[in-house]
């Protein structure tokens, strides 16, 4: 089953999702993920390296760095492959790594920052991303940077970083002292340690980057002032639009679940499915979805085309698709009844998912107060006002 | 026949005759709810437009030549639309929207060829407006139950009964007509279309006066109106297969191209009456306009995905058009709201254009979709039961023949036997 992010997806495209589906089937499948969150441990590590050789982490990564995508939209490539991840609650920093790649093959300029970059294409290497201005826990965080000759020192704690023990490198996004800043730690630095969280999603992880004196070298510097503000725009508009598209998967396999229910639990004589009361409610929650799915598709086009109003596109499709996938997860939850208020059944792990993922990378309200801050300064929009 | 041109070529030289024979409109696009009553003399203008651009060869661009289109393919239509979006194109009112967005599709589908040959070109150049004579006034959402009637007498057809809520018949030419010609047989199985000319004698016309002013929709009575073979579309009987492939258009799953528009763009109308009440600075007004804007961003998104589940699907696609329609429906009336609580309320007003006046309008008109060609219930029925296949609800009509439903019903004791 695939999640039809597309309706018109190209030959490649299919083919390279239904290998997709074909290698997190055979390694990991819901019964895996759900035995990895009751031990809170990490995935299977051979997913990681399959996914690499099949070329998913090329997909936003220039040609010349060794990238490569198949329709000539990278983004749109790759929403595809975070749907159908999505909607088997894959485990695994899959957004933030290809956002990191993507932003090592925009910015990146030292030895180091080559070498990491062809690392994480092949998926030898993992890769996550700590943005110290996206969520509400991550903005609980305290970065203090000292300038020093040849390196930088970095002390605090970023919160909220996500499944940061299986990776091997950490692009720390930082407005501490009050300008963009972006640099890669290696995992292993001294003076870096991770402390567990706990969390809403069971499927994945989260820890606490706590940093103590750790010595960024000058060539794990990413970027610069001038730059910064809109390389990092960018990657909250890959996040943005990759995490909708899990969302989106998350919801149409949730959906799906629930809809077979109703066609199959009987009372009064009758599926359930067949009242009104409750085919209504299914069809609602399928217009949601429907919606989720063409605004997603139509925010990864746009950003993998490098269209006008692509940063406001993602913002416009995380904001929809979180408001909506929270309220799906409502309705599959009154279909299934008392039996989805069990552990043993699996809608509290597509609940947590998408609930958890509607406020990873920015929440509703927030990315809504983004869209019309860059909305009010587009010119048009300032002739309309005065105009009316 | 002359060698095609590349879309790209045949885009360039659209624009070039838009510029050359047709003026830049003035105002922004205006939507279905807000088109006002058109006069005679604007409807002959519009026709006359209408010719222009038939005889220029932009007219039925992806219809059949043999019946005079263009038999182009899908984008050239698109391109064509691009370029025009800014020219002032025929405006035949809601009648010309339901001719070329519904009729006439409906009719390409299911005419004979002779039928078309003798209709199709008369519609592209402006001479036949054709509306829908689809609903009775005991037969709406449940439109198998029309008791309209055409009676087979000779090689006649004798028609009776009435229609309501045809748009734009009052200028129309010609009125498709869903009329019951079995009363023995089933209700979906004793239906026929006929086409029927709106001046023929024993048609009457009324206007219905609606609740935002506007007079748009039409009621018509048949009084022994006498119709041909020629006048049938598709075959005897077999009505309920075309009336699927005309909700189909109707509920917006037709192949109209929708510019594409700068998601920065936040909605003039809303910004407007924000502003006309102080209030575009207040942080919750601007999370609610952009609240709305998300909306209508996600709806024209849909559309364009429902194109494409279509043409994936072509099985499901009534089913699937319903998305369209369900998705105004819902919207629209939120949008309304906010509107009016932008504005402050729209109590009182002095300007008729002011935007304490849309907000009150808009009000009025939200529900349009949720009631307009099958309630939103239907859409919600016909998604549940056509696209994710869940069970029908019992029925209690279908099977039996309908003259006996309509006594049956007059007897209704909420009991199956």
């Amino acid at each position: 089953m695939s999640v039809q992010l597309f309706p018109e997806a190209t030959q490649e495209q299919r083919m390279m999702a239904d290998s997709a589906i074909r290698i997190m089937e055979a390694t990991c499948p819901l019964t895996a993920v759900r035995e990895a969150a009751e031990r809170s441990g990490p995935g299977d590590e051979k997913l990681w390296r399959k996914l690499g050789d099949l070329g998913c982490f090329r997909l936003l990564a220039a040609e010349k760095h060794g990238g490569g995508n198949l329709s000539g939209n990278g983004v749109a490539d790759a929403a595809i492959l975070a749907a159908e991840r999505g909607a088997r609650l894959q485990p695994g920093p899959f957004v933030a790594a290809l956002v990191v790649a993507g932003a090592l093959s925009r910015a990146g300029t030292t030895p180091l920052h080559g070498e990491v970059l062809q690392a994480l294409l092949s998926g030898a290497a993992v890769a996550t991303w700590a943005a110290d201005w996206l969520t509400p826990a991550t903005r609980a965080s305290g970065l203090t940077l000292r300038d020093e000759p040849g390196h930088l020192t970095v002390s605090g704690e970023i919160r909220g970083v996500q499944d940061a023990d299986v990776c091997d490198w950490i692009l720390v996004s930082t407005r501490a002292g009050g300008a963009d800043r972006q640099f890669l730690l290696d995992r292993s630095a001294a003076g870096l340690s991770l402390a567990k969280a706990a969390g809403l999603d069971i499927t994945r992880r989260y820890f606490t980057l706590v940093l103590n004196d750790v010595r960024v070298p000058a060539g794990a510097v990413l970027g610069d002032p001038a730059s910064n503000p809109a390389l990092a725009s960018w990657q909250l508009a890959v996040a943005a639009v990759l995490s909708a598209a899990e969302s989106v998967g998350a919801m149409d396999a949730n959906f799906t679940l629930a809809l077979a229910y109703a066609k199959t639990r009987v009372a009064f004589g009758r599926p359930i499915g067949s009242f009104q009361g409750l085919k209504h409610l299914l069809a609602r929650a399928s217009l949601a979805l429907e919606m989720a799915k063409a605004l997603v598709a139509g925010a990864a086009e746009g950003l993998g085309g490098d269209e006008a109003d692509a940063l406001v596109m993602a913002s416009i499709a995380r904001a929809f698709v979180s408001e909506n996938a929270v309220e799906l997860t409502h309705d599959c939850f009154q279909v299934f009844g008392g039996i989805g208020f069990t552990w043993e059944h699996d809608q509290h792990l597509y609940m947590r998912r998408l609930a958890s993922e509607a406020y990873l990378f920015g929440s509703p309200s927030w990315h809504r107060r983004r869209i019309w801050e860059q909305a009010v300064h587009a010119e048009t929009v300032h002739a309309e006002v005065a105009d009316a | 026949m002359p060698e095609r041109l590349e879309v790209e070529d045949y885009r360039r030289r659209a624009r070039a005759w838009l510029e050359a024979n047709l003026q830049r409109r003035a105002g922004p696009e205006v939507s279905l709810m807000e088109v006002a009553d058109k006069s005679e003399d604007e409807i002959a203008a519009g026709r006359a437009l209408q010719r222009k651009i038939y005889q220029a060869g932009y007219a039925g661009i992806t219809w059949p030549a043999e019946y005079g289109g263009q038999g182009l393919p899908r984008d050239y239509q698109e391109a064509f639309a691009e370029e025009a979006r800014d020219f002032q194109l025929p405006d035949l009112g809601i009648a010309g929207g339901t001719t070329f967005g519904v009729c006439a599709p409906t009719m390409l589908a299911h005419g004979s060829p002779a039928f078309l040959r003798r209709h199709i070109p008369a519609i592209l150049a402006g001479d036949e407006l054709v509306v829908q004579f689809f609903s009775d006034p005991e037969a709406g959402s449940d439109l198998a139950g029309v008791r309209t009637q055409a009676v087979r007498t000779g090689d006649r057809w004798m028609l009776n009964g009435g229609k309501i809520w045809s748009s734009g018949a009052h200028y129309a030419d010609y009125g498709l007509c869903l009329a019951r010609t079995d009363w023995d047989a089933p209700k979906h199985k004793g239906l026929t279309w006929f086409l029927v000319p709106v001046r023929a004698t024993g048609v009457t016309v009324k206007r219905i006066r609606q609740i935002n002013g506007n007079a748009e929709f039409c009621q018509e009575f048949f009084d022994d109106v006498e119709l041909t073979d020629d006048h049938v579309i598709g075959d005897v009987n077999d009505g309920w297969t075309v009336a699927q492939t005309m909700l189909r258009f109707e509920r917006g799953g037709g192949n109209r191209p929708t510019s594409k528009r700068d998601v920065r763009e936040l909605p003039a109308d809303l910004l407007a009456m924000a502003d006309a009440a102080g209030r575009l600075d207040d942080p919750h007004a601007q999370d609610a306009i952009v609240r709305a804007h998300i909306d209508g961003v996600a709806c024209a998104q849909l559309g364009r995905r429902i194109g494409a589940l279509i043409r994936a699907n072509p099985r499901l696609a009534s089913g699937l058009a319903s998305y369209g329609k369900l998705a105004a429906a819902t919207f629209d009336p939120i949008r309304a709201n906010l509107g009016l609580d932008l504005a402050g309320g729209a109590i009182a007003w002095q300007d008729p254009d002011s935007p304490v006046a849309d907000a009150a309008r808009d009000l009025l008109n939200s529900r349009f979709m949720a009631i307009a060609g099958g309630t939103t219930q239907m859409q919600l029925n016909s998604i549940g039961e056509r696209v994710l296949g869940l069970p029908r609800e019992p029925s209690f009509d279908s099977g039996k023949p309908f003259r006996q439903v309509v006594r049956d019903a007059r007897h209704w004791s909420g009991k199956v036997s």
